[in-house]
């Protein structure tokens, strides 16, 4: 990376870093990425509503027609008698009835969604009326954001009473899909616990655009229901169910079909030959588990992983700079004893152990920033952590915080003004100075003029 | 791109043509008309004779037939109405990939849960943050009911311990990041029981009373808490101290009119002068000058609006600017930042995500990688607001100054990054890419920004 020579045309590219920054000024309050979710669900569920539906309304119309075709030509012939053709147009009724439920309950369904992707459209709306980041209206839209964020991590995680609850708080149910990820966590939880039956009953629903997208899980799920037959010593009912479910998808899947075959001779005593081992292996539902998560994210067009991680690992990073887990600015935070014995405020008596590292933290920041900034957020006890393996923002300047800056003899520097609001404030004589972050006295005549190109 | 319609406008007004296309409720109805039918012709059959029943049903056969064709012509209509709707949101927000093909967040969960529990005791969602920490915990004890045990030992008597632990294993980690285990196990110290939530909760909740206070226009619990922290704010070179008592004495000089408290000795000019008296003086050598100036005021009182002292006794935005900076010192002194980390690293996230996309579909198109893992390839520019450290560039070499290659200043008074310097050095000696004086290695100082 360093190449050696004096940049020839520094206003240049000082210039073109400006014009590149302006550009990014005005895109910045863009929706991005993060709310493309946010409006394609509602449309994915639409059509899967709406496939619901058809299907009800074939499956029952067909029955209705047929019936009502049989019963006329029924009582044309004198086959069936008043009392058969009653009978028979009571059994229309009945199923009329329930596909009058159940298209109302879809036809529900898709009023809600229009109303989910109206209120989601006026949310995104309302960002593009923001112009620039420091706009109030920005940041409480960016806060919004964030609990959308923190919600779709909690759904993820399970956490479902915590995510209702924050999205009641907030008032913001029509901008999360709490339905969606709890009816997938309820699948993924019956894996989890050894049963098949509901995320079968899934892959038939949405059978069509599961063989469309070229899913496995189905098979995976069929072989699973195998490996208890064998595992529960039905062999006969297991070679059953192999040649129904298994045995035809030889060809799509060669490998799990022989391996299968083989669990038959292997049987449960012999855990210790692989592969066939790892077939009885409980972690198997763990894995189905994590393949009908996929699977249903696929099909929704959900992205595999929480939005606030895409939002974490960029954000950090942007943030983060050398100085955040800069050993020499630890060590010499350690080296000096805080100025105050009295450690703790008031109203922490616990405070210490609290936020343990970040208790000098805070310190080293005096050296940092203004005489009383805040302390830098990856710097912060939630973030330091977590922000420790991402990369460090890339920066192409300098960014001083401070003008004038002075440099003290044991090589700190400071701005001027910050220096002398210091020592009037610790009501130091005239020709004093004291370094904000170590407290040493220094005479006002051995500063330097410091000089950053 | 500037002048045409904004994307989000055109995707409004596309969603609202679509309130107007058909809905599965058309079918509902229809069925109904089917139901209608049905029923008719069945207590027809169930009243009349065996005779008739041949000619009810063959009259019944198009009638329903028709109203089946109109149930489905009905789907049709709304299956357009979808495919509408999906064009609109393929011309305003068409599909883009996302930017990372792996979750690199993926192993820090407990991390990320800690961030979040935090987060949610800062902005006062006490209840949600003890669901969500109920809830965390539950799961954990689930999913590996062995570490059950562990968590239980952590219990408030061994805090010493635990946080002893907690460092140790902090250093850990740094060393041996490379080590998977290893830096699993040391996460695992991050969960939330190490979060100490209660104290944090009432922690937050002390502030909380405050700023309600503060906004209800009362300094007291203001004014006491700094009294008794005073000795730290002090440290931190914070006068929050005394802007709170300067703003009571302000306050209490408007009088009852003004500030709505009880008309007594306490409260008006005299008020003012007598909690001067009691609390403003014992700042007197320090803030000297601003402790004559409100005592002046007094003398200008009956005129005030027109005296120099006018804008000291403008409290429109005392009371806003008082209640934030009492955030930022209490946050401070607990060691936290004033503003949710994670509000700012997910705002930033959202500001520097364009820049990631569009590396990572440069870095796709061309198949190559970045392998400095240290250091972003791009850059994420993010508002001033958001920089809390200086960054210094070496103006030579463009890398930033780190631990390794800290920044060196030269005598001078120029600064370059200390890999510079070497590479400069011709024996002993360098000259100053900057201005005409030349140096000795050995006088080269390291500065601490």
């Amino acid at each position: 990376m360093s190449q050696l020579g004096i940049p020839s045309s520094l206003a240049a590219t000082s210039k073109l870093v400006c014009l590149e920054r302006k550009k990014w000024y005005t895109k910045r309050t863009l929706p991005s990425i993060q709310d493309q979710p946010l409006l394609r669900l509602p449309y994915e569920l639409l059509r899967k509503n709406f496939r619901s539906a058809h299907y009800h309304i074939e499956w029952d119309s067909n029955f209705v027609k047929d019936l009502l075709k049989q019963t006329a030509n029924g009582s044309v012939t004198g086959k069936l008698s008043q009392q058969d053709v009653v009978n028979n147009l009571d059994q229309m009724l009945a199923r009329m009835n329930g596909l009058k439920r159940k298209l109302t309950a879809c036809a529900e369904e898709e009023n809600r969604l229009y109303r989910q992707a109206d209120a989601r459209v006026s949310h995104l709306r309302e960002l593009a009326n923001v112009h620039t980041v420091d706009d109030v209206k920005y940041e409480s839209w960016s806060r919004q954001r964030l609990d959308r964020l923190i919600v779709d991590y909690m759904l993820r995680h399970g956490y479902t009473a915590s995510a209702t609850s924050l999205a009641q708080e907030r008032e913001m149910l029509e901008l999360v899909d709490i339905d969606t990820f709890v009816a997938m966590a309820n699948v993924r939880t019956s894996l989890q616990n050894g049963s098949v039956t509901e995320a079968l009953a899934w892959c038939s629903d949405n059978k069509k655009e599961l063989r469309k997208s070229g899913s496995n899980l189905e098979f995976m799920l069929r072989c699973q229901q195998y490996i208890e037959l064998v595992r529960n010593l039905k062999l006969i009912e297991a070679i059953t169910h192999a040649k129904k479910y298994i045995i035809p998808f030889t060809e799509t899947y060669p490998t799990e079909a022989n391996h299968i075959a083989g669990l038959l001779a292997h049987s449960t005593h012999t855990h210790h030959v692989e592969p066939y081992a790892s077939y009885f292996s409980p972690s198997r539902w763990q894995m189905l588990a994590d393949l009908f998560t996929e699977a249903n994210l696929k099909l929704l067009g959900l992205p595999m992983f929480p939005l606030l991680h895409i939002a974490l690992s960029s954000g950090l990073s942007a943030l983060k700079t050398p100085a955040c887990h800069s050993r020499e600015q630890n060590q010499s935070q350690q080296g000096k004893q805080p100025s105050s014995s009295a450690n703790g405020i008031s109203t922490a008596p616990n405070k210490k152990s609290a936020t343990p590292e970040a208790q000098g933290r805070d310190k080293e920041h005096h050296g940092t920033a203004s005489l009383t900034t805040s302390v830098c957020p990856i710097c912060s006890t939630e973030l330091n952590a977590l922000a420790r393996n991402v990369p460090y923002a890339h920066h192409s300047q300098s960014h001083l915080l401070e003008h004038d800056l002075m440099i003290l003899p044991n090589g700190r520097v400071y701005g001027k003004a910050r220096l002398d609001e210091y020592a009037t404030m610790s009501s130091l004589p005239p020709g004093k100075i004291k370094d904000l972050v170590t407290g040493q006295i220094f005479e006002a005549d051995s500063l330097r003029k410091v000089f950053i190109t | 791109m500037a002048t045409e319609k904004p994307k989000l406008e055109v995707l409004q007004e596309d969603f609202q043509k679509l309130q107007k296309l058909p809905r599965l409720s058309a079918a509902v109805d229809n069925v109904d008309k089917i139901i209608q039918l049905l029923t008719a012709a069945r207590n027809q059959v169930a009243e009349t004779l065996d005779s008739s029943n041949a000619s009810v049903l063959l009259k019944l056969q198009n009638p329903v037939k028709s109203a089946f064709d109109s149930v489905n012509d009905g789907l049709k209509g709304v299956a357009g109405a979808h495919k509408k709707m999906g064009k609109a949101l393929d011309k305003s927000f068409p599909v883009k990939p996302l930017p990372m093909d792996h979750d690199a967040m993926a192993g820090q969960v407990p991390l990320i849960n800690r961030a979040i529990a935090m987060h949610l005791l800062r902005e006062g969602q006490f209840s949600v943050a003890s669901t969500f920490i109920e809830e965390v915990q539950a799961s954990r004890n689930h999913d590996t009911p062995a570490e059950l045990d562990e968590t239980m030992d952590e219990d408030d008597d061994d805090d010493d311990d635990a946080e002893t632990n907690e460092n140790a294993n902090e250093d850990e980690e740094l060393d041996d990041a490379d080590d998977a285990t290893s830096t699993t196990s040391s996460t695992e110290n991050y969960d939330l029981s190490s979060l100490h939530s209660k104290e944090l909760q009432e922690n937050f909740a002390v502030m909380y009373k405050i700023i309600q206070d503060l906004k209800a226009k009362n300094l007291g619990p203001a004014i006491n808490w700094a009294r008794a922290n005073s000795v730290e704010l002090e440290a931190r070179g914070s006068n929050l101290e005394f802007e709170l008592t300067k703003l009571q004495y302000v306050w209490l000089f408007k009088g009852p009119a003004v500030n709505g408290l009880p008309d007594d000795e306490f409260n008006g000019r005299f008020g003012a002068l007598r909690y001067a008296q009691e609390s403003l003086l014992r700042f007197s050598p320090r803030y000297e000058s601003d402790i004559s100036e409100l005592a002046a005021a007094l003398a200008y009182a009956p005129n005030l609006e027109e005296s120099p002292y006018r804008p000291t006794f403008v409290t429109e935005t005392a009371f806003g600017d008082v209640s934030s900076s009492f955030t930022r010192e209490f946050c401070s002194l607990l060691g936290l930042s004033a503003e949710s980390p994670l509000y700012l690293a997910a705002t930033a996230g959202a500001l520097a995500l364009p820049q990631l996309m569009k590396y990572t579909q440069k870095v796709r198109s061309k198949g190559t990688e970045w392998t400095t893992a240290n250091e972003l390839a791009f850059e994420t520019p993010l508002p001033k607001s958001m920089l809390y450290h200086s960054i210094f560039v070496c103006p030579v070499s463009k890398d930033q100054t780190t631990d390794a290659n800290p920044p060196m200043m030269i005598p001078c008074g120029h600064v370059l990054a200390k890999e510079t310097l070497q590479k400069l050095c011709k024996g002993t000696r360098f000259k100053c890419p900057y201005c005409p004086s030349e140096g000795h290695m050995k006088d080269a100082r390291q500065i601490i920004l």
